[in-house]
């Protein structure tokens, strides 16, 4: 079996690992990072893409509140080319309880959150599609965070500093000699072989898998799986991320993301993070409270549904998810199960990856006995260097210059030909899913019609591929979009997506492609 | 205060056609031509802007169709609520002929015994009835040397991908294909990006044509059969493709590209030339909604355009308003399906709670077969099988029963039922 040594090896390629492996490699170890599948196609890549001011945590969790006023100011700071600063509203509606808004007031006061009272008229004019009938408004710095964005530029600053990034690379099983873990045994997904990678320090970054990761170690770390669904709707209906004023549950934020909005969420403890199922209840109810928020909500075109899943961890049992902190762990094994050279690092949130991050590898300098100081509270990500938010008329402007100078290939998100060929380059061997996460191909209100077929034909010619790799390309993509769109299909919606069944089943046959 | 009650046309019509797709100027065209003072109403034009001018009368039924002659009394026996159970085979080769003669520019070849074979944008050989002329040359069945025409800039068109497929196509008998790929530069100008629809105009230019023929004949090998995207003009299709042909010295023919569709444009022209040569009146940007009634019949159907509500009267009317595609039938968030124009019974619907969607893309889903049901006189029915309106007929997408993106009979039913439609409506007359 091929082998490769190092000194830190990281499991999972979310953004929690991938945060790890960049402070790890800034530190100076000698650093691997393995991930299942693409970069961020775990919890990282599903989840509600909000930067958090702390607000939602203000009033019930007063630790991860403080959490995301530390880290919010770092992440504009050195991440800011993954944020869009919308800002952040807390709205009591008619059906929430006036009297919480002074408790967020106080909560906010106490934890440090930056807030403000902000008149009932003046929100109607900033944000004229909310319900008219809200009672008080305050603001406070959310905003989105991009995760694909974040974990590639982690990933980029990784390597730079001499990491080694390897997608598509599953751990089967963590060799244990000794009561110390000394490595890891690996699957190469897309060659199909195995190999050993030997390291001094094994991080469990694995998220909601990482029970199952500790497993393989013979420790015992319940993380609960708590499943959260959420739906992108054509346009953007407010431009603010908007959260209920009220204690925190179901569908009460939305947040502005480019062209769409997102409303979430839910949270329901799972058995198996890998089995996510929507059900039409909860798409009804998260229609249901949208329609509170912006009247008319229903009306609005849902583009997609899909779910993601909380790595909630967990000390003892606890049966509602929700009262779980949102702050994370760090677990060292030597002193929880007496195995060595063995890290956990689970739950928090993607606000605070970098602190998450921060504190696993300070546990890691201290098992390995040496004292070297964290930097990525300083030092910008790549593409952040100039501290400029991205915002929505970035794609427009960066083809300004040259008119009609490259290719568009995806008309909804502006995507052009030489974007995705480098999102192809990004990491080998590339599926359309992973092209579509990497750029946001075919997210947009048409769901890929004409630029899923463009993209299968870029992708044969730049990659040489065959016509049966092309074609799986294809038809596995088809299935993923479907798995997203079925649940929320109709209206126009649904129209869209007949025309493109006309176009995909009629015009292109697919169905009777060639084996 | 200004009055918001709908002003009445000027004149009464003896029909009004709902929808201006493939199966509403079927119906108009020949109600036309029998005479008939006719008006369309659409919203807008519709998928012949979309869709292949090709007409697939029964591609697939358990695999790739031969003879739609020999499989649709089978295929009709197996799916006894399709349309084509009630369009009897007599009727569907009658619509192939009419059309035929009715685009007679357009040199349509073929009918309802044999289907060719021709490859889609994709690759797939794909089973249709009638093809147009510049399609001819790409029938796959008997083989041959192929060579498809990528041109630099049309991003709708990929040929080295389904050149990769076509060469893969299972052929019949000893019949081979092979298959290479020609990329041309043509000048653009300043534009690097350039939709079918531009490269139709550009073909339209001989100074363009001459520089592509330039390009391509030092590229070509005798025997070759070329395929082009199908961007081979517009209003002069028939002569770019001539002259392509007569110059090259080689069979040329075109493979359909992503939507917009040119050669389903020049379909719409000439059918739209038609209906004014005989004097009917076509309002597109149109939108129909609300009816007025008496009687068990319709009296007038309201429209919608830049102003005032208009009542158009009419002795009959068509609705041709098309599926889920062109909101001729809509779902709603609650699960409820309906026909935005009057309402109509919607027949081919699971039972309720039912889901009508499958977890497979591929699977069969519930809600594919649902539209509106007619009776023998292609009128629009209740649940007791009654027509709900004397005078009201349905034509296309809008009918239950049928898949037919799947089934490759899109355009094969929006003609066989439009032109039955019409049928229908001059024998009530005679
Ligand atoms: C519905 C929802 C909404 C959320 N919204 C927000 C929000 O708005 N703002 C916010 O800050 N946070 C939010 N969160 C929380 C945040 O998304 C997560 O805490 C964060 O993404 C976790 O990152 P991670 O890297 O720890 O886990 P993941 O992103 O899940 O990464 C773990 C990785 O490990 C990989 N892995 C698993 N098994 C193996 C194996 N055997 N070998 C190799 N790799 C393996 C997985 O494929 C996965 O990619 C939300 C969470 C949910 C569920
Ligand atoms: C992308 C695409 C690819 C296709 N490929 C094929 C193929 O390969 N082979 C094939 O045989 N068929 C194909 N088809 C199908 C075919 O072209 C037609 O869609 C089908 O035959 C239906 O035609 P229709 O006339 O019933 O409706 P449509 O062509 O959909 O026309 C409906 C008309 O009704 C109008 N309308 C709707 N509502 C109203 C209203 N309330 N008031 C006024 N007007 C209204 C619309 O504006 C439009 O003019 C394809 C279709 C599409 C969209």
């Amino acid at each position: 079996m091929p082998t490769l040594e190092t000194e830190v090896l990281v499991v999972g390629g979310g953004s929690t690992g991938a945060g790890v492996a960049r402070d790890a490699a800034m530190r100076g170890f000698a650093t691997i990072l393995v991930e299942r599948g693409d970069l961020a196609t775990g919890t990282t890549g599903r989840f509600h893409g909000l930067l958090h001011s702390g607000g939602r945590y203000a009033v019930k969790d007063p630790v991860a509140a403080r959490e995301c006023v530390v880290e919010n100011p770092i992440l504009r700071r050195t991440a800011a080319d993954c944020i869009e600063d919308t800002g952040g509203l807390f709205v009591s509606t008619r059906w929430d309880d006036p009297g919480f808004g002074d408790d967020f007031l106080r909560g906010c006061q106490a934890t440090g959150i930056p807030v403000e009272e902000v008149p009932v008229a003046e929100v109607l004019r900033r944000e004229p599609r909310l319900d008219q009938g809200i009672t008080r408004a305050f603001a406070v710095p959310d905003a989105n965070l991009d995760p694909w964005k974040l974990v590639s530029a982690c990933t980029r600053s990784a390597t730079e500093y001499g990491a080694r990034i390897l997608p598509y690379h599953r751990v089967l099983g963590l060799e244990v000699s000794d009561d110390k873990v000394v490595g890891a045994r690996v699957h190469n997904e897309v060659a199909g072989d195995e190999l050993e990678i030997r390291a001094e320090l094994v991080i469990n970054a694995a998220g909601a898998w990482a029970g199952q990761i500790a497993n393989l170690a013979g420790c015992v770390v319940t993380v609960l799986p708590g499943k959260g669904i959420m739906i992108a709707m054509n346009h953007r209906l407010v431009n603010t991320v908007i959260n209920r004023c009220k204690p925190p549950s179901d569908g009460d934020i939305i947040v502005p993301i480019r062209t769409v909005s997102v409303i979430g969420t839910t949270d329901v403890r799972v058995a198996d993070p890998d089995e996510l199922e929507v059900t039409p209840g909860e798409i009804d109810e998260m229609l249901d409270e949208g329609e509170k928020l912006v009247p008319g909500f229903r009306e609005a075109r849902a583009l997609r549904v899909w779910a993601g899943a909380r790595p909630l961890y967990t000390p003892d049992d606890v049966t509602d998810t929700r009262d779980v902190s949102r702050t994370h762990t760090v677990l060292d094994h030597a002193k929880r199960d007496g195995v060595e050279g063995f890290i956990t690092i689970t739950g928090g949130k993607t606000t605070t990856f970098r602190l998450m991050a921060e504190h696993a590898v300070d546990t890691a300098c201290e098992k390995l006995g040496v004292n070297r100081r964290c930097r990525t509270h300083e030092e910008p990500l790549p593409g952040s260097e100039e501290e400029r938010f991205y915002w929505l008329g970035a794609r427009v402007r960066a083809q300004e210059p040259v008119p009609n100078s490259e290719e568009i290939i995806c008309e909804c998100e502006l995507i052009t030909r030489r974007q995705l060929t480098e999102a192809i380059a990004r990491g080998r061997p590339a599926g359309l899913d992973d092209v579509r996460r990497r750029v946001r191909l075919a997210m947009g209100p048409c769901q890929g019609g004409f630029c899923i077929y463009r993209a299968t034909g870029i992708l044969h010619e730049f990659e040489h591929l065959d016509h049966q790799a092309a074609n799986s390309a294809l038809l596995d993509f088809l299935q993923e979009r479907w798995k997203g769109v079925q649940p929320i299909l109709h209206g126009d919606q649904l129209r869209q997506a007949r025309l493109d069944d006309w176009i995909f089943q009629g015009l292109l046959a697919v169905e009777h492609l060639p084996e | 205060m200004t009055d918001a009650r709908p002003r009445l046309a000027d004149v009464g019509y003896d029909t009004v056609v709902i929808g201006a797709g493939l199966a509403g100027l079927t119906a108009a065209l020949r109600l036309a031509e029998a005479g008939q003072r006719v008006a369309i109403l659409a919203k807008g034009v519709g998928a012949t802007h979309l869709a292949p001018p090709t007409i697939d009368v029964l591609g697939y039924a358990n695999g790739p169709v031969d003879s739609p002659a020999q499989a649709l009394p089978e295929f009709a026996a197996a799916n006894p609520e399709h349309p084509y159970r009630q369009l009897s085979i007599e009727l569907v080769r009658a619509s192939l002929d009419w059309f035929k003669a009715r685009l007679g520019d357009h040199g349509y070849r073929g009918g309802l015994d044999e289907n060719f074979f021709v490859p889609t944008a994709l690759g797939v050989a794909k089973p249709t009835a009638l093809l147009p002329e510049t399609m001819a040359a790409g029938d796959l069945r008997e083989g041959g040397r192929f060579v498809f025409v990528g041109l630099r800039g049309l991003k709708d068109f990929f040929p080295a991908y389904l050149a990769d497929n076509v060469a893969q196509t299972p052929l019949p008998g000893r019949a081979s294909v092979t298959t290479r790929v020609v990329e041309l530069a043509p000048p653009l100008g300043e534009a690097r990006d350039v939709s079918s629809a531009g490269f139709a105009r550009r073909f339209e230019q001989p100074a363009f044509r001459e520089s592509v023929l330039t390009e391509l004949r030092r590229n070509l090998v005798p025997g070759e059969i070329v395929g082009f995207p199908a961007v081979l003009g517009i209003g002069g299709a028939r002569e770019v493709w001539r002259e392509l042909e007569t110059r090259l010295g080689h069979p040329v023919f075109e493979v359909p590209t992503l939507p917009p569709s040119v050669p389903g444009i020049r379909v719409y022209d000439t059918m739209t030339s038609a209906l004014r040569r005989q004097g009917a009146r076509l309002v597109i940007g149109s939108t129909v909604a609300g009816a007025e009634t008496g009687n068990g019949r319709l009296e007038g159907v309201v429209a919608h355009t830049a102003g005032r509500p208009l009542t158009y009267r009419a002795r009959s009317f068509v609705l041709a308003t098309g599926g889920f595609a062109s909101a001729g039938l809509e779902l709603d968030s609650s699960g409820t399906v309906r026909e935005p124009v009057f309402d109509l019974p919607v027949a081919g619907l699971p039972g309720q709670n039912a889901p009508l969607f499958e977890p497979g893309y591929f699977d069969e889903h519930a809600l594919s077969r649902a539209g509106v049901a007619v009776d023998e006189s292609r009128r629009p029915v209740d649940d007791e099988g009654a027509p709900v309106y004397e005078n009201l007929h349905a034509a296309g997408a809008t009918l239950a029963g049928a898949v037919p993106w799947r089934e490759a009979s899109g355009n094969g039913l929006s003609l066989a039922s439009g032109y039955a439609a019409a049928s229908a409506i001059l024998e009530v007359i005679s």
